[in-house]
C-alpha cells in the first residue's frame, strides 16, 4: 500500500528550547517496496516513522495510508495507532517478557478475536518462516538476542500488514549477526511483497536493503532516490558525504567537453561527469569517493586527473591500507590494495576516474 | 476516541496533586493552625501562649537532651553495624551469607512495639527472664542489666534499623567498582591508605544517608521511647508529644503541635538533605556492571568467630522475639524458663485475650485496615507512580516532591495534624480517620514499589501492543497490569504489614471502637499484662505473616497466567 504524507510539520519543546522535528515534509512512500529514511541522529526520522503509525501527532500536515486518510489537521482525522492495521518491529524489540513466545506472536491475532485454530495454525506457520520452530513455550526472556529480532518479525508478520515499519531493529544486534540479518531481511520482504518503511541511520544498511531512500537532515527531506543514485550520483554535497566515505574538492567550471564537465581545482584539472544544470564559471564542489582513486607508485606524469602526492599516513583496517594523501594543501582518502609494496611518505601518483567524480552545485 | 482519552489523561494529574496535597499538606498547614490556636475545639484566636509554654518547660532541655542521645546514638550504631555486616558479606569469604538477605528483610515483619517488648521481658529490673536468670546463677541481688535507660533504648533503636541502615549500605558497597581500589594499590597507595582515601569516601554518601534516615526514623520512633523510655521516666519528643495529649482532662493539642513544629521541620529538612544525597550518590558511587567478582578477603581463622556474631545478630533480630512471646504468652508470670515454668504452661492468656471484647474490636480493625487500607493505598500508588514515571510534566515532578513529603512524617506528629482537621469533620473517631491518616504518612512505601515497576515498562511495550491493534483497554489488561504485579504485590504487603502494626499515628487518632493491635499492646504494656500482650503480640506477627504468604501466592498465581495458556 501506498504512503503519502502532505506538507507534515511537528516541532517540540526539550527543556525550553523548541525543536523542529519535522518541516513540511512531502514524501511518497511507493507500494511494496522497502523504503528507508536514512540520516543522523536527530534528523526526524524516527519521528515521521511514528507519525505514520500514529504513536506521535503532527502539528500539521496529513497522511494517507492506500486510500485511507489516516490523520489529517484540516479535516480533524485521526484513526488511533490500534485502528491503522500497521505493524511495527521497535528498536528494543518490545518482546512481552511476560509471555512466552507464541502469546507474543499470537497477540495481533487475539487483538482481532481470531478463532483460536486460525490463531495456532497462522503463529506456527509465521514462526516456520522466520526458523523458530518449535520455540512456542519458550519464555520471550529466554532468547538471545538475534531470537527476539526474529519474534518481534514474527510478530510483524503473522497478520499479514499490508505495511511494516522497522525503527532500526538491527541496531542491538553484533556486527556479523546485523549483516545476515540483513541479507534475510531483504529476502524476507522481496519474497512478501510488503510496503516496508526501514529507519536507519546506518548507510551501509540503506544501501544493501532498500529499493528506494530518502536522506534527512533537520526535519526535511534533502534528497529521494535509488541506493545507487544517491551513493555516485547525488545532488548534495550533505547526502554525498553522508552515504558514504567522500573527497570533497572545491573548483571552478572550465568547460564542457563532450560528456565531462572540466572542473579547475586546487589540486589541478578535474574532468568529471557531465550535469547539465552546471555551465562554465559555476563554483562547484567535486566529490570523489576513495575506491575511484587509482594508487600508484612513483612521480611520473602530471595532466587531466592525474596528480602527485605524498602518503601522510596508511593505516591497515584489514582487506585494504586507508591513506590520507597530501596534494598541494589538500589532503584525500584513498584505499590501497594491501598487497602494494607503498609506505608511508612516499611518493605516489593518483588518478580520478571521470565517469565517477561528480560535481555537486553550492 | 482521541479526545475522551486525552482528557482522562489531561485531568489526571491535577487530580492525583489534589489528591496527594490533602493527604500530605492538610496535616501540616493543620499543625500549624493548631500551634498558633487556643484549643483543639474552636482555633480562637491568635495566640503564641502554646509556643512560649512549651519552649520554656524546665523538662525541655531535659527532652531535647535524651533526644540528641538516643536519635544519634541510634544513628550511628546502626549504621556501624550495617557497614560491619555489609563488608562482611560482599567482601570477604564468610559462610551463609543467605543469613545476610535474611537480616535485611524478616525483621520488617516483626513489630517494632513487640520487638521493644521482648527487650523489657528480658532484661527490665525487676523480672526481666535474663535479670532473673542471672540473680538465680550467680545469687546476685539487683538487676544485672537495666534496659530502662538509654544506652538500652538505643541498643534496641538500632537494631530495629539495622535492616534500613543495611539496606541502603549493602548496595553501594557490593556496586562499589573495585578497580577504584586496584589502581590505588597499583599506584602504590598501602591497604589503609586506600581505605582511607579511597573506600570510604566513594561510600561517604552512603553512610550518611543511613545515618540521616535512621536518624530520622528514631526521631519518629514511639515504640521504643514509650515501651523502654517511658517506665524509666526517659521522655524524648515523640513521648513527650503522647504525654501532653494523653494526660485525660488536660490534654493540650495545641502544646502537642507546637512540640510537633519542631521534630517535623527537623524531620523534612533532614529527609530532603537525604534525597539530596542519594541522588547525589547515584553521580558518585561508580555502578559497574561488568560482571566481575570483587576480590574476596579470605577471613581465615576469623570466619568462624565473625560468623558466630552474625549468627547471633539474627537469632536476636529475629527469633529471640518471637520465642519471648511466646514463651510469655504461656507462663502465669515472668519466671526463668525450667520445668517448674514448663509444669505450669497453659493457654489461659490466650483464652483471656480472645474473650477481650476490645482486643477483639481491635484486632478486626487492624485487619480491616491493613486489607482496605493497603488495597486503596496501592491503587493510589499505581496512578500517582504512572504519573510520575510515564507523563513527566513539570506538574508531575511536583506530584512526586508532594508524595515524597511524607516520606518524613513522624506518626505522633502527623497525627496531632489530622486531629485538628478530623475534629471538625464527620471523620472524627472513625475507623476511616485512621485510614487516611496511614496512607498519609505511608504512601511513599507504595509509591516506591510502583515507579520501579513502572521504570522497567519501557514505553516500546505499551506502544507496540497498540501497534498490534490493542485499544487501551486491551493493552492495560494484557500488558500494563501483569507486568506491574510484581510490583503491585510488593506495595500491597508493605503497607499491609505497616498498617496491621502501625503505632505512633493510632496513639493519637485511635478512640473507643476505633482500637488497634498496637495501642491495644502498648494499654497492656502500660497496665504490666505481659501475657495477654504477648499471646496478641503472637496473633499479631501471624496475622502479618499470612497477609504476605496470600499476597505473594497471588502474585505468584497471576504472573504465571500468560505463559501457560495457549
Amino acid at each position: 500500500m501506498e504512503i503519502r504524507i502532505k506538507d507534515l510539520s511537528k516541532d517540540y519543546f526539550s527543556e525550553g528550547k523548541r525543536i523542529t522535528a519535522l518541516a513540511n515534509v512531502d514524501l511518497t512512500i511507493p507500494a511494496n517496496q522497502i523504503f528507508t529514511l536514512l540520516g543522523p541522529s536527530g534528523c526526524g526520522k524516527t519521528t515521521l516513522l511514528r507519525c505514520i503509525v500514529g504513536l506521535e501527532t503532527p502539528d500539521s500536515g496529513e497522511i494517507a495510508i492506500g486510500e485511507e486518510i489516516v490523520w489529517s489537521k484540516e479535516k480533524s482525522i485521526y484513526v488511533p495507532t490500534e485502528k491503522r492495521g500497521l505493524s511495527m518491529v521497535f528498536q528494543t524489540y518490545a518482546i512481552w517478557p511476560h509471555m512466552n513466545v507464541f502469546n507474543n506472536v499470537a497477540y495481533p491475532l487475539q487483538t482481532r478475536n481470531e478463532p483460536k485454530e486460525d490463531i495456532k495454525r497462522k503463529v506456527e506457520k509465521t514462526l516456520r518462516f522466520v526458523q523458530l520452530e518449535g520455540f512456542e513455550n519458550r519464555p520471550a526472556t529466554k532468547l538471545s538476542g538475534g531470537q527476539q529480532q526474529r519474534v518481534a518479525l514474527a510478530r510483524a508478520l503473522v497478520a499479514e500488514p499490508k505495511v511494516i515499519l522497522f525503527d532500526e531493529p538491527l541496531s542491538n544486534l553484533d556486527a556479523k549477526l546485523r549483516e545476515e540479518t540483513r541479507k534475510e531481511l531483504r529476502s524476507f520482504l522481496t519474497e512478501l511483497k510488503i510496503t516496508a518503511v526501514y529507519v536507519t541511520h546506518d548507510r551501509i544498511e540503506a544501501l544493501s536493503l532498500s529499493d528506494d531512500i530518502a536522506v534527512m537532515k533537520h526535519g526535511r527531506i534533502i534528497e529521494v532516490g535509488a541506493p545507487q543514485k544517491i551513493y555516485f550520483d547525488s545532488d548534495h554535497r550533505f547526502v554525498a558525504d553522508f552515504i558514504g566515505r567522500a573527497n570533497l574538492i572545491n573548483g571552478t567550471v572550465e568547460t564542457v567537453e563532450g560528456s565531462y564537465t572540466i572542473v579547475d581545482s586546487g589540486i589541478g584539472t578535474i574532468a568529471c561527469q557531465k550535469d547539465p544544470d552546471i555551465v562554465p564559471g559555476n563554483e562547484v564542489t567535486l566529490c570523489v569517493r576513495p575506491e575511484f582513486i587509482t594508487v600508484m607508485k612513483g612521480d611520473t606524469g602530471d595532466g587531466r586527473n592525474i596528480f602527485r602526492g605524498k602518503v601522510e599516513s596508511l593505516v591497515f583496517v584489514g582487506d585494504a591500507y586507508e591513506a590520507e594523501i597530501i596534494i598541494a594543501d589538500t589532503r584525500l582518502i584513498t584505499r590501497i590494495e594491501p598487497t602494494a609494496t607503498i609506505k608511508e611518505s612516499d611518493g605516489i601518483v593518483l588518478s580520478f576516474d571521470p565517469d565517477h567524480c561528480f560535481a555537486l552545485s553550492k | 476516541m482521541k479526545t475522551v482519552m486525552f482528557n482522562t489523561r489531561a485531568a489526571l494529574t491535577p487530580s492525583l496533586i489534589a489528591i496527594v496535597g490533602f493527604l500530605t499538606v492538610c496535616p501540616v498547614v493543620m499543625l500549624v493552625f493548631g500551634s498558633f490556636s487556643e484549643g483543639l475545639g474552636a482555633f480562637g484566636a491568635f495566640t503564641l501562649e502554646k509556643y512560649i509554654r512549651s519552649y520554656t518547660d524546665p523538662d525541655f532541655a531535659r527532652i531535647i537532651f535524651n533526644t540528641l542521645i538516643f536519635t544519634i546514638g541510634s544513628a550511628f550504631a546502626a549504621t556501624v553495624l550495617a557497614l560491619f555486616l555489609a563488608y562482611l558479606n560482599t567482601r570477604t569469604n564468610i559462610p551463609f551469607k543467605f543469613l545476610f538477605r535474611i537480616i535485611s528483610i524478616i525483621p520488617m515483619m516483626i513489630p517494632h512495639i513487640l520487638f521493644s517488648v521482648s527487650w523489657v521481658l528480658l532484661l527490665n529490673p525487676s523480672n526481666g527472664i535474663l535479670n532473673l536468670l542471672v540473680r538465680e546463677l550467680f545469687g546476685l541481688e539487683g538487676a544485672f542489666l537495666n534496659i530502662y535507660t538509654l544506652p538500652g533504648m538505643i541498643l534496641v533503636e538500632s537494631l530495629l534499623d539495622l535492616p534500613i541502615a543495611y539496606l541502603i549500605i549493602a548496595p553501594a558497597m557490593s556496586s562499589f567498582d573495585i578497580t577504584l581500589e586496584e589502581s590505588s594499590k597499583v599506584f602504590g597507595g598501602s591497604d589503609l591508605r586506600t581505605l582511607r582515601k579511597i573506600t570510604l569516601p566513594i561510600l561517604r554518601p552512603a553512610i550518611l544517608a543511613s545515618v540521616i534516615l535512621v536518624t530520622v526514623r528514631s526521631l519518629a520512633s514511639f515504640a521504643v521511647p514509650s515501651v523502654i523510655g517511658m517506665p524509666g521516666r526517659l521522655y524524648v519528643l515523640s513521648t513527650h508529644i503522647y504525654r501532653i495529649i494523653s494526660t485525660g482532662f488536660a490534654a493540650d493539642y495545641g502544646m502537642a503541635a507546637a512540640v510537633g513544629m519542631s521534630v517535623l521541620a527537623t524531620s523534612i529538612t533532614l529527609i530532603y538533605l537525604y534525597r539530596y544525597l542519594t541522588s547525589e550518590s547515584e553521580k558518585y558511587v561508580t555502578i559497574s556492571s561488568r560482571g566481575y567478582k570483587p576480590t574476596v578477603i579470605d577471613l581465615k581463622n576469623a570466619k568462624y568467630p565473625l560468623f558466630a556474631i552474625v549468627a547471633i545478630i539474627s537469632f536476636v533480630l529475629i527469633v529471640l522475639p518471637v520465642l519471648v512471646l511466646f514463651y510469655t504468652s504461656l507462663v502465669p508470670y515472668s519466671m526463668v524458663p525450667s520445668a517448674k515454668a514448663f509444669a505450669m504452661m497453659s493457654w489461659k492468656h490466650w483464652v483471656e485475650v480472645l474473650k477481650d471484647p476490645i482486643s477483639l474490636v481491635s484486632l478486626k480493625n487492624s485487619v480491616f485496615l491493613g486489607i482496605v487500607g493497603a488495597t486503596l493505598g496501592v491503587i493510589l500508588s499505581i496512578f500517582v507512580s504512572y504519573v510520575i514515571v510515564k507523563i513527566r510534566t513539570a506538574a508531575a515532578g511536583a506530584l512526586e516532591s508532594l508524595s515524597f513529603l511524607s516520606f518524613s512524617f513522624p506518626g505522633i506528629v502527623v497525627g496531632i495534624g489530622f486531629m485538628w482537621f478530623f475534629v471538625r469533620t464527620p471523620l472524627y473517631a472513625t475507623i476511616w480517620s485512621l485510614l487516611i491518616g496511614y496512607i498519609a504518612t505511608y504512601l511513599p512505601y507504595g509509591i516506591r514499589p510502583m515507579t520501579s515497576a513502572f521504570v522497567q515498562i519501557h514505553s516500546h511495550l505499551e506502544e507496540s501492543s497498540r501497534v498490534c491493534g490493542g485499544g487501551t483497554l486491551y493493552t492495560l489488561r494484557r500488558i500494563v497490569i501483569p507486568l506491574l504485579i510484581p510490583g503491585i504485590v510488593s506495595g500491597w504487603i508493605l503497607m499491609a504489614t505497616m498498617f496491621v502494626r502501625e503505632l505512633s499515628l493510632s496513639v493519637v487518632l485511635s478512640r473507643p471502637g476505633t482500637e488497634v493491635l498496637a495501642v491495644q499492646i502498648l494499654h497492656f504494656a502500660e497496665d504490666g499484662l505481659w501475657g495477654k500482650l504477648s499471646a496478641l503480640g503472637i496473633i499479631m506477627i501471624f496475622i502479618s505473616t499470612t497477609l504476605v504468604v496470600i499476597a505473594s501466592l497471588i502474585g505468584t498465581k497471576m504472573t504465571k497466567v500468560e505463559t501457560v495458556s495457549q
